[in-house]
């Protein structure tokens, strides 16, 4: 009999977090102050962020400990299950081990919670009273919602409007969990109203929503911002989910040859395999292979610059090195809408440009054929964003049946996808368009654009 | 026992490589001293070739017009036939109107022909309804339903339809609408509609012209993303359509809407080619590129009004020199796109996927079928 699950008892929860700065051969590049050219300093960030998160944003400690009050709360759902999907192996025929972590089992059905109550629970430490944050798919105000309102803290969301009209029911569960959900770019913000002024029709950004909710937080004194992906602390928090799967792998007897996860922002997926990486890092795993997933229709890993760059259109970020397609690229509306990020994480980006990770693009709709195999095998219809993931995994169990290799292949299952049916009826409908990001015409057009100065 | 009478229209399609919008009227005149050569009858070979096992196995009869309004082609292709009109030397409307009339008086089952729309358009006026019509595509204009994709294809809905496995459905006949043309406004005008026998992917949809605010806002961020990408000093062969006028009026270039023009730097270098001027110019070396959009909801990018761009032009260019643009709009009517530029090895160069602009810094990937 082939186990399916290796389950851990919640007295075996992480008691800290792990720093990937750490055991980084060469620093990160800091972030900048648009305004001063110069790195910026924890005063730069205090407007917007509690001080116990900017001090973990650029720690270099190896281990943070997580707060009992966080632990617990971590409980509801946590450990989550590591899966050994036999019955997908058995449908490939493939003599590949494929694993996932099942993260869709947190109430808010993804991996995101993992941050957002820890940040809530900093933000209620030190007095906030608010948090306004943007949404791409709805995922990451889905959890902040759910987060805030464990420590009664007011949540205003400000979600994409391509995703607010096609997950509707992702405002729905935000508004049980007490949040306020906007469509965004609202007539609310500076920057919303800029937007609508040059393109009133616009499908929004994930870029646009971040600068309404930084926006909003610098110009409240009660309120702070908090961010899903990108940054440092972010992906620390996420962390619990590559240390717990170090130790059911070990349950298993097994460890990756190869990790994939899907990458909008980066945190999900660093959150998976960074606990990895570090044994990359370290030399112990040195041909590890650790590939990022990411939507054709928003290449940003594949096929963007890597630069310096806002986090936000409006420039209202410090300026971050990565990855990145422009700041003012708006992705069009494809249904992983938590991947439609002009950026990645700067960590992330440090890693792939280094050569430690790499990264491979799909378009919509062989990444939808990927989730019908999976929810037809293993039962679970997983979050579009998800999807891009599992079907790097078929590909590469299907390059093991054709080679016979007996490869472990481990994938993060970031959520589920409940409300995501309807990207699913479009599918079935052949209404899925498969954007792609044209980068030799867009190289083209800059290098003849007229040089000034 | 099947009948069905088969005519061809011997000068259809003679005005595209030479830069015509079609050979009614004075067309014709002006194509042949232009050097236009005749390609219906060879296009009606491919497929009365591809007839000879269903004539046999199906017991078809093929009723025909004298000459080179269809026996000649039959009797190349050794298939039994019977010329029941006789046409004249010189072949007219007239002609085509008369053999109509007579097939049904014949009770045939099906009308087969090869031309454009203009004889697509006097088939119509004669049958109407009475009888289902499927187009061989030879015309310079081939806007309306009633064109498979290709030759080879209309032989295989008409085996369909003979074993009475294709449905028949109401296809537009459609042409320019002449008045407006002049003005050098795109608009179509539905003279009626047909019936043809239908197989998915065998026929070919009516050209729509969107209209619409968002239609023109994304022609505008197309013409925007390619007035920036155009400046890096190729030459740019411009092919027909309100996508690559909104370009040109990106670029300030007077453009012509359903031919093909020359642009390089932002100037206009030659108006209304035909395939000699493009030769001539491609001699002259340097980059050159092609850039052009699918025939509306038909989705051809080669063979249908804009056969200036022969294949001779293609293969200098180069297959991967070809930029597609196409509003959102457009391609979500066009489940496919389809090349047909006459030369089966260079349709299939195209390979299965292509990349077509469809926004301000933004493609789509579309299947490719070529029409081979």
């Amino acid at each position: 009999m082939v186990q399916t699950k290796f389950v851990l008892d919640e007295n075996e929860l992480p008691k800290a977090w792990y720093n990937i700065q750490a055991d980084l051969p060469t620093p990160l590049d800091p972030p900048i102050n648009p305004a001063t050219k110069k790195p910026v300093t924890p005063d730069d960030l205090k407007v917007i962020f509690p001080m116990e998160l900017i001090k973990q944003e650029v720690s270099a400690e190896k281990y943070i400990d997580i707060p009992e009050e966080v632990l617990d709360i971590y409980r509801l759902w946590r450990p989550t299950p590591l899966y050994r999907a036999h019955r997908l192996e058995k449908y490939l025929k493939t003599p590949a081990k494929i694993y996932y972590k099942w993260e869709g089992v947190s109430p808010p059905g993804s991996h995101k919670p993992n941050t957002a109550v820890p940040q809530a629970y900093y933000n209620m430490r030190e007095g906030v009273k608010r948090i306004a944050t943007e949404t791409g798919a709805g995922q990451w105000g889905s959890a902040l919602s759910f987060g805030t309102k464990l420590f009664d803290l007011d949540c205003t969301v400000y979600m994409v409007r391509a995703s607010y009209e096609q997950k509707p029911y992702r405002k729905s569960i935000m508004q049980a969990w007490g949040a306020t959900c906007l469509s965004s770019p609202t007539d609310k913000t500076k920057s919303g109203r800029a937007v609508l002024e040059k393109d009133p029709n616009t499908t929004g950004s994930l870029g646009i929503a971040i600068s309404e909710a930084v926006e909003d937080a610098a110009t409240h004194d009660d309120t702070n911002y908090a961010l899903g992906s990108v940054l440092n602390h972010v992906l620390l928090h996420q962390t619990v989910v590559g240390l717990e799967s170090k130790k059911q792998f070990k349950l298993a007897e097994d460890y990756p040859d190869v990790i994939y996860g899907c990458v909008g922002g980066g945190s999900n997926f660093s959150g998976a395999c960074f606990p990895f990486v570090g044994d990359k890092l370290r030399g112990e795993k040195p041909d590890l292979r650790v590939v990022s997933c990411e939507p054709t229709a928003c290449p940003t890993l594949t096929k963007g610059l890597y630069t310096y760059d806002f986090g936000d259109v409006a420039g209202l970020t410090p300026l971050l090195k990565m990855f990145t397609l422009g700041h003012d690229f708006v992705p069009p509306p494809i249904h992983a809408g938590g991947l439609r990020y002009h950026g990645d994480a700067p960590l992330l980006c440090k890693l792939t440009h280094d050569g430690v990770m790499d990264a491979v693009a799909y378009h919509q709709n062989e990444v939808f054929e990927a989730a019908i195999i999976f929810a037809k095998t293993e039962g679970i219809v997983i979050a579009p964003e998800t999807a891009h993931c599992v079907k790097a995994t078929i590909d590469e169990a299907l390059k093991c049946k054709e080679t016979g290799k007996q490869e472990t292949i481990f994938f993060n299952n970031s959520g589920h996808g409940n409300f995501d049916l309807a990207a699913y009826d479009a599918y079935h409908d052949g209404k899925l368009v498969d954007y792609e990001y044209p980068v030799e015409l867009v190289k083209q057009s800059l290098a003849n654009l007229p040089k000034v100065g | 026992m099947k009948k069905i009478g088969f005519l061809i229209n011997p000068i259809a399609g003679m005005g595209g490589a030479v830069g015509l919008k079609g050979t009614d009227g004075d067309a014709l005149g002006k194509a042949v001293e232009l050097g236009a050569k005749p390609m219906a009858t060879e296009r009606a070979k491919d497929t009365l070739s591809q007839l000879k096992g269903i004539s046999l196995s199906e017991g078809l009869t093929i009723l025909t017009c004298s000459g080179s309004m269809g026996e000649d082609a039959l009797r190349e292709v050794g298939l039994q036939y019977e010329a029941v009109y006789e046409a004249g030397n010189e072949t007219s409307v007239a002609d085509t109107k008369a053999a109509c009339e007579l097939f049904r008086e014949l009770a045939v089952d099906l009308i087969l022909f090869c031309s454009g729309d203009g004889t697509a358009r006097d088939i119509y006026r004669v049958v109407g309804k009475s009888a289902p019509v499927l187009g061989i595509p030879a015309g310079v204009k081939m806007y309306s339903s009633v064109f498979t994709v290709n030759p080879a294809a209309a032989a295989s809905v008409l085996e369909y339809f003979l074993r009475g496995e294709a449905m028949v459905r109401d296809a537009e006949i459609v042409d320019i609408d002449e008045d407006a043309y002049r003005q050098d406004i795109l608009d179509i005008k539905i003279f009626g509609y047909a019936s043809m026998p239908y197989r998915p992917t065998l026929v070919q949809g009516r050209k729509f012209v969107f209209h619409g605010e968002n239609e023109e806002r994304s022609k505008g961020n197309i013409a925007r993303f390619a007035s920036e990408f155009m400046r890096d000093e190729s030459m740019y062969i411009v092919g027909a359509g309100t996508t690559t006028k909104a370009v040109c009026d990106a670029l300030g270039v007077e453009k012509t809407l359903l031919g093909v023009d020359v642009v390089q730097n932002g100037k206009l270098i030659k108006r209304d080619v035909n395939e000699r001027d493009l030769l001539g110019l491609l001699g002259k070396g340097g980059r050159s590129k092609i850039i052009i959009s699918p025939i509306g909801a038909q989705g051809f990018i080669f063979g249908r009004g804009n056969q200036q761009i022969s294949p001779e032009v293609i293969r200098r260019v180069g297959v991967g020199n070809v930029i597609v643009i196409a509003t959102p709009y457009k391609l979500e009517e066009t489940p496919y796109l389809f090349v047909d530029t006459g030369d089966i090895s260079l349709d299939r160069a195209f390979g299965k996927y292509v990349s077509v602009v469809c926004g301000y810094r933004l493609a789509q990937r579309k299947e490719i079928q070529a029409a081979s």
